[in-house]
């Protein structure tokens, strides 16, 4: 019969019989470290690299406590590790195949329909940064201005490309390349959040480094103006 | 937006079958025939933010019809009414007459026959 004393109890002894007891205080201490590094750091870089490295750490605890466990069958662990597998199985998979279902969703068409330059615009700059694949730029009928990336696509509505001029579009499209050129990493740092059972801020990070790229690539002047047009 | 248990009779004017922005971007496609964005939100004062999402809400429930205008360099939705005030005007009558006689049978078309004699 399960019961979750019992298991607290298994887990205090087995861990103190083990003597990875130092190792696992030190690493989470580490990582109580590096959250309180990322919640004072100012640069979008560190702050996502301390976050990254504070998952590390707390995901480098939680391995201690399992490979220090001699009871067998335990519940909990069983449960974490099909919860461990079945998100990283989401993580992996859904990207691939979530971009076509919005591209239906909003029945989206390839925005090369209405102008030519976005598209060549966007393979450009993924030739120039030495992005491999291709990336799409689809427009959807919506009066609302909003731009967004999935998988290997990006979507734009209508109601953003009649409010933006072409170097705030230019901007816009940038900031999506950048989302698309490190598509991996937002998954990733989901997923890290979602197995260390901890809050992921790193969305604005995320954006504001987006930003800076396509400040780089564009002007600030623009990415401010198009960003001020969409609030 | 027309749906019958949305329609509020003590509102003024069109408010009572559509929201306020709703009844002033319509007013403005009935009166002016073709409009851009931009004529909408200048004729209406109500800014983009506001006006973006009720256009979408408008044309989906079909009330405004939108095309895509190709002008060079850029593009732009013509907004335009899909019928005219007096056929809205009809459905939206037809709708409300058949829920009261749906409702009251004989005692709401004895009341309209009575209403026509006023």
């Amino acid at each position: 019969m399960f019961s979750i004393q019992d298991e607290v109890g298994c887990y205090i002894a087995c861990v103190a019989d083990s003597g990875l007891l130092p190792w696992l205080m030190a690493s989470l201490f580490m990582a109580l470290l590096l959250f309180a590094f990322y919640l004072k750091a100012r640069s979008s870089r560190s702050r996502i690299s301390s976050f990254i490295a504070a998952q590390l750490c707390m995901l480098a605890s939680i391995a201690m406590v399992v490979s220090s466990m001699q009871c067998s069958r335990m519940l909990t662990i069983e449960i974490y590790t099909a919860y461990v597998f079945l998100s990283t199985m989401l993580i992996l998979f859904l990207p691939r195949i979530y971009y076509r279902i919005l591209i239906k969703r909003y029945r989206a068409r390839p925005v090369a329909e209405l102008m030519e330059w976005p598209q060549v615009f966007v393979n450009s700059l993924k030739e120039q940064y030495k992005t491999p694949g291709m990336s799409e730029v689809y427009y959807y009928n919506s009066a609302v201005p909003r731009a967004f990336a999935s998988g290997k696509t990006i979507f734009l509505s209508m109601g953003l490309l009649e409010i933006m001029d072409k170097a705030e579009l230019k901007a816009i499209l940038a900031h999506e390349v950048w989302h698309l050129r490190h598509n991996t990493r937002t998954p990733i740092l989901r997923h890290l959040s979602m197995i260390t059972f901890t809050r992921n801020f790193s969305e604005s990070e995320l954006e504001n480094m987006a930003d800076i790229f396509a400040a780089d690539v564009v002007s600030r002047r623009a990415v401010e103006s198009a960003r001020s047009k969409m609030s | 937006m027309v749906k019958l248990d949305r329609i509020n009779i003590s509102n003024e004017g069109l408010t009572k079958f559509f929201s306020p922005i709703e009844a002033q971007i319509m007013t403005v496609l009935w009166e002016n025939g073709e409009c851009t964005t931009p004529d909408i939100t200048e004729r209406t004062g109500i800014p983009l933010s506001s006006v973006a999402g009720t256009l979408d809400r408008l044309v989906k429930a079909g009330y405004a019809k939108r095309t895509i205008d190709k002008n060079g360099q850029r593009v732009r939705y013509l907004y335009s009414a899909s019928e005219s005030m007096d056929r809205t005007a009809n459905s939206i009558t037809r709708k409300v007459l058949d829920s009261l006689v749906d409702t009251f049978g004989k005692v709401a078309i004895d009341n309209f026959h009575s209403y026509e004699k006023k």
